[in-house]
């Protein structure tokens, strides 16, 4: 860091400075201007730049490093790859995960799921608990829900990824779910964040409709603290003044955290958007700034979903917005789906 | 220096008096490294403005005899840059030796 002194800050305000950081572990290296003294701080100890604020004679201090290490490029250069079975999320294939908002019967599931597969999605994605606005809307079908999309997701080969929302679901999910999801809502719940981090399964982290891309990696850095390597960022849309959407999708996400941090980042343009109108245009300007995979509620009939039926794709849009992604893909020198699709007769 | 001398001829010049500096910063380095034995037996601290204060001090005075085209500031300036490197070095001799005896380092055993 590097701690500015105020003009007129005398020389034992400077020293005081100096000797607290010295007595902390650090080097200090002064610089002594023609007006004002700054001082180059590095090294290893622990100094929180508040308390060097509030020295006597300190302008400002101006932090260099990161408080978030492993979620760092620094910390890790590399992408991360988060391998699961045959797939391989962050490499060079985009992948997109597709479902429903929630589990609502088996007819669904399984015609959604052999929708999004046919379109070339390799992750079901769906709730099982769904705690609503308001306690009289549908509230998920819970484990039954859960089976539902396990089962839904090994017809059609596909992994599965469903949301947590409490600690004492971790168990429960892990039986079913290939990757838990943290809800934006539930982005700084730090007690749920570090039961995930005791766990080896994936995690997609959304980020929370008011966070900092600073914060939503230091949610990721609890996740890597407890050991779990394996996070998946996930931009949703944030608050902002505009109304005419529910949020507004940050895409600018996408380049400034795949510059600061080695992990996977996903866009959400169902959540993001609000209205399925628009979540094709996003997916398509997503998978363009570099996202490294999608996730998009798509359902079998989504003018009789039991929620988020407004944001969710009809299959046939999905299929064709898939159709699209493989054209912007490889212009960025992405792929997605090489698998051959049954629908076009290359069946295993 | 006599200005009939050539841009190679003044390079090697440098080059001279720079493996002189290095050879005096050396042995500076071995003065600081001892001094922080002694402070740290004495239980003083590494960081001692008023000790830092006196040579910049001194230098200064030393610099504004010779005329040259250093100023004052400029000297200090150079100066600070040494004593952070003297500084450093202190630091890393007591986190060893902190480290030797197994305690954490501390105000107390700096």
């Amino acid at each position: 860091m590097v701690v500015v002194m105020k003009e007129r800050a005398s020389d034992a305000e400077v020293e005081a400075v100096i000797a607290q950081l010295v007595e902390q572990g650090m080097d200090v290296h002064r610089s002594t201007g023609a007006s004002r003294i700054v001082l180059g701080v590095v090294g290893g100890g622990k100094v929180d730049p508040r308390l060097i604020e509030l020295l006597p004679g300190v302008h400002e201090v101006v932090r260099i490093s990161q408080p978030y290490k492993l979620a760092s490029r620094t910390f890790q250069a590399e992408d991360t790859i988060i391998t699961i079975g045959d797939l391989r999320i962050g490499g060079d294939e985009v992948i997109v995960i597709a479902g429903p908002c929630s589990a609502e019967s088996e007819a669904q599931v399984h015609a959604t799921a052999a929708a999004v597969k046919r379109a070339g999605a390799k992750v079901l994605r769906g709730g099982a608990f769904k705690p609503r606005s308001s306690p009289y809307s549908f509230q998920g079908m819970g484990e039954a829900g859960l089976q539902l999309l396990r089962e839904g997701s090994n017809a059609h080969d596909l992994k599965l990824v469903t949301e947590v929302m409490d600690a004492n679901q971790i168990e429960v999910i892990g039986k079913y779910a290939d990757i838990y999801q943290v809800g934006a809502r539930n982005m700084q719940n730090f007690t749920l964040l570090r039961e995930l981090g005791r766990t080896r399964k994936p995690i997609l982290l959304k980020r929370g409709i008011a966070a900092t891309m600073e914060e939503w990696l230091l949610s990721a850095e609890y996740i890597l603290s407890g050991g779990n390597k394996d996070v998946i960022l996930c931009e949703r849309g944030i608050r902002t003044f505009e109304t005419f959407t529910r949020n507004t999708l940050d895409l600018s996400a996408i380049p400034i955290v795949k510059e600061l941090s080695h992990l996977p980042v996903f866009v959400d343009p169902s959540h993001g958007m609000g209205r399925r109108d628009k979540v094709a245009p996003m997916a398509r300007a997503a998978v363009a700034a570099g996202a490294d995979g999608l996730i998009i509620e798509v359902h079998n009939d989504p003018d009789h979903a039991l929620s988020d039926g407004a944001q969710s794709m009809f299959p046939a849009q999905f299929d064709r917005l898939m159709a699209e992604l493989r054209i912007i893909a490889p212009a960025i020198g992405r792929s997605i789906c090489l698998e051959p699709v049954a629908r076009r007769g290359w069946a295993r | 220096m006599a200005p009939e001398l050539s841009l190679e001829q003044l390079r090697e010049e440098i080059d001279k008096i720079d493996e002189v500096i290095v050879r005096l910063l050396d042995s500076r380095a071995r003065c600081a490294y001892t001094v922080g034995r002694l402070k740290h037996e004495l239980g003083r601290p590494i960081y001692e403005p008023a000790r830092e204060a006196a040579v910049i001090a001194h230098v200064r005075q030393v610099n504004d005899a010779l005329g040259g085209p250093l100023d004052g500031d400029a000297v200090a300036r150079l100066y600070e840059r040494i004593m952070d490197e003297a500084r450093r070095i202190q630091r890393i001799e007591a986190e060893r030796d902190a480290a030797k005896n197994e305690q954490p380092v501390t105000k107390n055993n700096i």
